[in-house]
């Protein structure tokens, strides 16, 4: 903005900042770009890991084939895909409901329920113990052990109830006027008027899912309950690649990074601005 | 009743002056008691301590934790969270009470009640207390042990604390919520709870979550205390924060490690992403910046396990690894370097490919901020002379300090929950450099047969309290700096 005023000001004064900025820029971007675009080249070619070059040598969808066909490899991305819309699912419910209710500011006892919460942000009872209930509540290595424990984010239902009480009150205030019970003020009037925080705080609660390693090593023994990351996970470390002789291992390996990232790479520049605002009404308000 | 600033006629019981906002009876809504709440925490620990202890050997000794009634300590818990719900609730005298009947608990549990010896899992013999402290048992003698004494400060202090408010000291005036100004404030209690029942019904599926997945967890701290291989877990006292502290050599390597990566860390993505916002900010052409600013924050959407795995094959030694064959086409270096294997690069890797994936993301709010900055300001310092670097340093930083001052406290109080991003990255050759607390309880419970889950659970129980410190630390800077706390 500062720099057009300058350049109408001093006359088109040549400026090297501006584009020394860009090229840098471009630089930035590149190195970020730059391994994602190895990966996809050697998941578009039969013969991988032969160092690198711009475009494949020998063009084949056989990596990603063998995803779709082998049940090895798409019955964990089944797997992620479950658990990440039943999790969102579970998550926004129990946000929205307990969001509702920390905006109640006149209810007894909403002091003890706020502190309840926060004081989980403040100490936790850490790895094993939670690993143990999850055992003794019979949940180990059931989908629920992975499901249940992430639907609960207590920093996800503050965020969710920092973008209620954006709500102007005046609205509450006529709906209860006009008879609305608390359910129905909350279907009638909060949620219709909180669809961009529930596509925000839904979208990470859906990275948080998708991407989730560590509760699926924890919890889960099953190989037919492994998710996406964790098959993902052995196929690097361990080579464990389902054999299928036509396809380069490493191609099927490269081929199963792009389809994990690929939901998001794909959803996120058009819902960029969700995901922005949420971190901003994460940090700026209360 | 009048009101006395605005002299309005109140309805009954009103604690809250319909018409001016202003508080009828200032005495009805005091400050939280902190000394009894740390009064309470202390207690709390303490009943997990030895109550009764071998004088020669710390291990051999009894609490809460081998009692033969273990419900005497659910009740002892039970009256310890009742008086922390009124002390929060700002009901102070009558938790005195239930701190006094804490105290009850324990004394009757103490005198009262058989305790358990155990020799072996499953195998043990029945003391009581009174008799140990006066007989000792065989040629040991018994004393009472630290538990008691740290109890008694405990509870001395939760009762004692209820009468001293420290925050007094600390408190400014007290703002009255514009919402506070409705006239249902001044219903009865009744009244307004069952007004509410709606949202309690609402509230219920988030309590038994809550319970279930944080506050049962919390319970288990009391395997800290005890042995545990698969089953059966008995009491030893404080035996394995004893081995920790004084013995075992991979658990401040781990907890050395931890606070190094994660601080470390965190000041090199933070200074990145402050650079990397004010050049953005510089850019102005919208479509250049918005392309950039799309492709920066993608890799905050990887797993971590989807970036080890890339980097893994870029940085790979052999020939296929592109960054080495770079290198050594180049002649930079003459055999390849191992990135992600070796002690002394693994580091360094690490803090990239954390640069690499959160910079972007970071940039966020500091340009969220930036783009608050009023242009007028920036004229106004142009047509004074000011240069770009001058208008950085007097403007544009100034106004960002407090941002990243936030992010910067909102980030330390997580500095010990660095677990995935290493888990991922780290190989058996750098477990010196790479053994974060979390890794090693994992490790120490899930890759050994046999393991005790008492000894994880100590440590993790080590990395909860140091965390929950820097997380209050840190509401307490915050509190400062910003004048609203991160919890």
């Amino acid at each position: 903005m500062d720099n057009q005023i300058v350049m109408n000001k001093k006359k088109k004064k040549f400026k090297i900042f501006p584009i020394v900025n860009a090229v840098m820029f471009i630089i930035i971007s590149f190195l970020i770009i730059f391994p994602m675009w190895k990966v996809v080249v050697d998941s578009l070619d039969a013969q991988a890991a032969y160092g690198f070059r711009w475009v494949p040598m020998k063009f084949s969808f056989g990596g990603y084939e063998s995803i779709i066909s082998r049940k090895a490899l798409y019955g964990p991305f089944v797997i992620s895909v479950i658990t990440t819309i039943i999790g969102t699912f579970l998550g926004l419910l129990l946000s929205t409901l307990g969001a509702y209710t920390l905006i109640q500011w006149e209810m007894p006892g909403r002091n003890f329920f706020a502190y309840m919460l926060l004081f989980t942000m403040i100490f936790d009872g850490g790895m094993i113990p939670k690993f143990l209930v999850i055992s003794d509540l019979g949940l180990y290595d059931t989908l629920w052990a992975v499901i249940l424990p992430m639907a609960i984010d207590v920093y996800n239902l503050v965020l969710m109830r920092n973008f209620f009480e954006g709500i102007p009150e005046s609205l509450f205030e006529a709906a209860q006027i006009d008879g609305c019970s608390p359910m129905g003020i909350f279907f009638r009037i909060v949620l219709p008027l909180s669809k961009a925080a529930l596509a925000s705080i839904g979208l990470m609660f859906a990275v948080k899912f998708w991407n989730d390693y560590t509760n699926f090593k924890l919890y889960i023994v099953n190989n037919d309950l492994w998710n996406f990351q964790l098959r993902l996970r052995a196929m690097v470390m361990e080579s464990d690649v389902p054999d299928e002789s036509a396809v380069d291992p490493n191609t099927i390996t490269n081929a199963a990074v792009i389809v994990a990232i690929l939901p998001f790479t794909v959803i996120y520049p058009f819902c960029q601005n969700y995901f922005v605002q949420g971190v901003n009404v994460g940090a700026v308000k209360e | 009743m009048q009101c006395k600033s605005c002299n309005t006629e109140l309805p009954k019981k009103a604690k809250v002056c319909p018409k001016c906002g202003k508080i009828v009876n200032e005495k009805s809504s005091g400050n939280l008691k902190v000394i009894a709440v740390f009064g309470l925490v202390i207690a709390m620990i303490a009943s997990m301590l030895p109550f009764v202890q071998n004088t020669s050997e710390i291990k051999d000794a009894y609490s809460f934790m081998n009692i033969d009634m273990p419900i005497m300590w659910y009740l002892f818990i039970l009256a310890i969270v009742v008086s922390a719900c009124l002390l929060v609730a700002r009901k102070d005298m009558l938790s005195i009470i239930s701190t006094l009947a804490a105290a009850a608990v324990f004394v009757v549990s103490f005198v009262g009640f058989d305790f358990r010896h155990y020799s072996k899992r499953n195998k043990f013999t029945i003391v009581r207390l009174m008799d140990l402290i006066q007989n000792g048992s065989g040629e040991d003698s018994y004393a009472i042990g630290f538990g008691v004494i740290v109890m008694a400060i405990g509870i001395i202090m939760a009762v004692a604390g209820v009468f001293i408010d420290v925050m007094k000291y600390f408190k400014k005036d007290l703002k009255v919520d514009a919402r506070y100004l409705s006239n249902s404030i001044n219903k009865s209690i009744w009244t307004k709870i069952w007004y509410h029942k709606g949202f309690y019904i609402m509230f219920v599926p988030v309590v038994i979550f809550i319970v279930l997945f944080y506050y049962w967890p919390m319970l288990g701290c009391r395997y800290a205390f005890s042995q545990f291989r698969i089953a059966d877990p008995f009491y030893v006292g404080v035996k394995h924060f004893v081995q920790m502290f004084t013995s075992d050599m991979f658990f401040w390597n781990s907890f050395r490690n931890t606070l190094f990566l994660s601080i470390i860390k965190l000041v090199l993505n933070t200074g990145a992403a402050v650079i990397i916002s004010l050049l953005l900010h510089e850019i102005v052409n919208i479509w250049f910046k918005k392309t950039v600013q799309t492709i920066i924050y993608l890799p905050h959407f990887m797993s971590w396990v989807v970036i080890a795995s890339v980097f893994r094959m870029i940085l790979d030694p052999n020939p296929s690894g592109v960054v080495n064959s770079l290198l050594l086409q180049w002649g930079v270096v003459d055999e390849p370097i191992m990135f992600l294997s070796d002690v002394k690069y693994w580091q360094g890797t690490f803090f990239v490919m954390n640069i690499w994936k959160d910079t972007g993301w970071g940039t966020i709010l500091f340009l969220a901020t930036l783009s608050g900055i009023s242009p007028d300001l920036y004229e106004a310092a142009q047509i004074d002379g000011a240069n770009r670097w001058k208008r950085l340093l007097y403007i544009t930083l100034p106004a960002l300090a407090n941002t990243i001052i936030t992010v910067f406290i909102l980030n330390l109080a997580k500095v010990m929950n660095l677990f995935e991003s290493v888990f991922v990255t780290s190989t058996p050759g750098t477990i010196e450099v790479s053994e974060v607390l979390q890794t090693y309880v994992y490790s120490k419970t899930f890759s050994t047969s046999m393991s005790d889950y008492g000894y994880s659970t100590a440590v993790g129980l080590f990395k909860s309290i140091v965390g929950m410190i820097l997380v209050l630390g840190c509401n307490y800077l915050s509190k400062k700096v910003r004048g609203r706390g991160i919890v």
